[in-house]
């Protein structure tokens, strides 16, 4: 393995949502590194966090989150700074700059009263890569040239209504790498598309992150996308990380009971399973969160700790970390 | 474009049986009021048997209700038709102009034209305070400006006209003396309809300046309604799209606030657009009462007068002249539609 260059730290994240019913605690201590250069992925259930988090990355917790605690560093070439302690200004220079986002619905993303030339050429002229509309104008067909769109001349003039989903997603993406940026969170970037166009569109940012050198956020459910598109892996449940790795290690050797039945949960891409199991019992309510270990009740193997202390993410060996208390004494 | 201007004539079209329709209605209530028009025309009690019998001859008084109908419609389609009241011809009073007009001068202005100049300016009130107040309440969600513009949707709708314009005028006209209530200046050339522009495009500042001056306070009591009412729809349309996806995705993608909003209120457009539409009819509705109060001599007042001297001939063709506005307004509306959304087929 290479040696790692960090280019972003989330460094203990805590996310609550003040909602009617309770404090919803939706992100309790999430701490990973991404290496320059990876694809990182966050995996786990709907409504394990993911989502959050990476919104967090850049300050972008909807309302009524607020972030409470929590560090996180962005390597830039000429320094370290902490984005959470950066002003709303300086922040919105990086969002889309130095660090984009691919959103899950591409139908949604896109502002259906401009044409997708328009909306990539506003976000080039709005950071001032571009001085010129005119000349963001011209530069946005490239743009949609380098995702592969088809006849970029003329879908820069259409409506998003008069594309398909997956030339939605294509713009989305177009708009996400028109100022090259140096990180790209795509967050499940395919869900809302067929399968077939799924395989496209993840064989268009592979193809994307080795030409320009970029560092991939990878969010998604999807096991098998994981096994094809991911150097390393960090497993969610219910706001925290339980298990980080490389996939190799994460899929053939996982440690934490979630992680083994998420695995015995969906075909494993990597090694042979007999019949598919369901992890029993639901999603923990994160107003009154288990005390302890937050897998707890599910968990087949439940100590007395487990219900008094939450697990640390300890390293096991090089580079896999897991957070649960039969591996750490 | 064909399209459009296809829909465009469609539309045109249907106005016909509209207006057919609203005035064959009028006619009839006003013949249902069990009273001698041609009498009252003549002078009423006093009024000797031979003018009323002329009179009758003239309008046709005699004939059947359809005939009399036809008749009207007919004349007022060639302007041939003389107001009982006022001796000129209807559209020469609402319109063209008259050389005997207001208050007996002479005007190259037809009433009409005063009551639409009272009309935009309402409208300009509601546009440019009640869709940014609309905004600035969405923005500040639950602060107390929110509560404070909701409310005054409520206030405008339970305010009287009558009561508004005469605190304002006993305001501003009894206590500060800054505004006048008499008397309507003119530019010296009539070239658009509207005053203001005729006086600007003409160089006559001061005439321009007067007239705003006569018209800034009538038409913010006529508008008054409006404000709250735009000012709340444009606040539940901005919320909504405030919350949208592409709203997120821009934040993401960096867009500054006020792109952000620029994005946010063209997708909130169309139900304000629509409701403005709405407006401008409920605006020519309250012309009247604000034209009573202010003593502006439009064509609210003159209906009003029509009503009082049984002159349905003027009325008729003030009915006639108020639905073409409101169509018209509307079918703008739904042209609006397209510029705004490009998913707006015809």
């Amino acid at each position: 393995m290479e040696i790692c260059k960090p280019i972003l730290e989330v460094k203990d994240l805590y996310v609550n949502f003040y909602t009617y019913a309770g404090i919803v605690k939706a992100i309790d201590g999430v701490t990973f590194t991404v290496c320059e250069g990876e694809t990182f992925c966050l995996v786990g259930e709907t409504g394990c966090g993911k989502t959050v988090t990476s919104r967090a990355i850049t300050k972008l917790v909807p309302e009524p989150g607020r972030i409470e605690k929590g560090e996180i560093i962005y390597h830039t070439p000429y320094g370290k700074i902490n984005l959470l302690e950066l002003p709303e200004d300086k922040l919105r220079e990086i969002r889309g700059k130095e660090i984009a986002y691919i959103f899950q619905d591409p139908a949604a993303a896109l502002d259906p009263l401009y044409t997708i030339g328009y909306q990539i050429a506003e976000t080039m002229v709005e950071h001032k890569t571009v001085p010129k509309w005119k000349e963001a104008f011209i530069k946005a067909i490239d743009v949609l040239r380098s995702v592969l769109m088809p006849d970029p001349e003329k879908r820069v003039k259409a409506y998003p209504h008069e594309l398909s989903g997956g030339m939605k997603q294509r713009s989305v993406i177009g708009i996400g790498l028109s100022n090259q940026p140096r990180i790209i969170i795509a967050d499940e970037p395919t869900s809302y598309l067929d399968v077939t166009i799924q395989a496209q569109i993840m064989d268009l940012l592979r193809k994307l992150k080795n030409e320009k050198r970029l560092t991939i956020i990878l969010i998604t459910h999807n096991m098998g996308l994981v096994a094809e598109m991911c150097d390393r892996v960090a497993v969610m449940y219910a706001g925290n990380i339980v298990e980080l790795g490389t996939v190799e290690q994460v899929f053939k050797n996982p440690l934490h009971p979630y992680t083994k039945g998420l695995l015995r949960a969906v075909p494993n891409p990597l090694t042979k399973i007999e019949r598919l199991e369901a992890i029993p019992g639901t999603v923990p309510n994160l107003i009154y969160p288990p005390p302890g270990c937050r897998f707890h009740p599910r968990c087949s193997y439940t100590m007395d700790i487990c219900k008094r202390e939450k697990p640390r993410l300890v390293e096991i060996e090089p580079g896999h970390h897991v957070a649960c208390w039969l591996y750490s004494r | 474009m064909a399209e459009l201007k296809r829909f465009i004539v469609r539309r045109l079209v249907t106005f016909i049986p509209t207006l057919i329709g609203v005035t064959l209605l009028v006619f009839i209530i006003a013949n249902l009021i069990p009273a001698d028009p041609a009498r009252a025309w003549a002078g009423g009690e006093k009024a000797s048997p031979e003018v009323i019998e002329r009179i009758r001859e003239e309008y046709h008084l005699n004939d059947p209700w359809y005939v009399q109908y036809v008749f009207l419609m007919k004349k007022l389609f060639t302007n041939d038709i003389v107001s009982p009241r006022t001796h000129n011809k209807i559209w020469d009073d609402l319109i063209f102009g008259t050389s005997q007009g207001v208050a007996g001068a002479g005007t190259k202005y037809g009433r009409f034209f005063i009551t639409l100049q009272l009309t935009l300016f309402a409208f300009l009130y509601i546009v440019f305070i009640g869709i940014p107040l609309g905004v600035l309440s969405a923005l500040k969600k639950d602060s107390p400006l929110d509560s404070a513009v909701r409310s005054l949707a409520l206030v405008g709708v339970s305010t009287p006209v009558f009561w508004l314009g005469y605190l304002l005028i006993y305001i501003f006209f009894v206590r500060f003396r800054v505004i006048e209530l008499a008397g309507f200046p003119e530019p010296t050339q009539r070239i658009t309809g509207i005053m203001v522009i005729d006086a600007l495009l003409l160089g006559e500042n001061d005439i321009a300046i007067q007239i705003i001056n006569r018209l800034a306070l009538p038409a913010f009591v006529l508008g008054f309604i409006g404000i709250g009412v735009i000012a709340r729809i444009t606040r539940n349309a901005f919320l909504e799209t405030w919350n949208a996806d592409y709203i997120e995705f821009g934040k993401a993608r960096g867009l500054r606030k006020s792109r952000l909003m620029r994005h946010a209120l063209k997708n909130a457009l169309v139900p304000i657009v629509t409701v403005l539409g709405l407006q401008f009819g409920g605006l020519l509705g309250g012309a009247p009462i604000t034209e009573t109060v202010f003593g502006i001599p439009g064509m609210g007042r003159y209906m009003i007068e029509a009503i009082r001297n049984f002159d349905y001939p003027a009325l008729i063709g003030g009915v006639l002249l108020f639905a073409l506005i409101y169509m018209l307004a509307n079918l703008i509306v739904d042209i609006t539609y397209a510029l705004i959304d490009p998913r707006v087929r015809y």
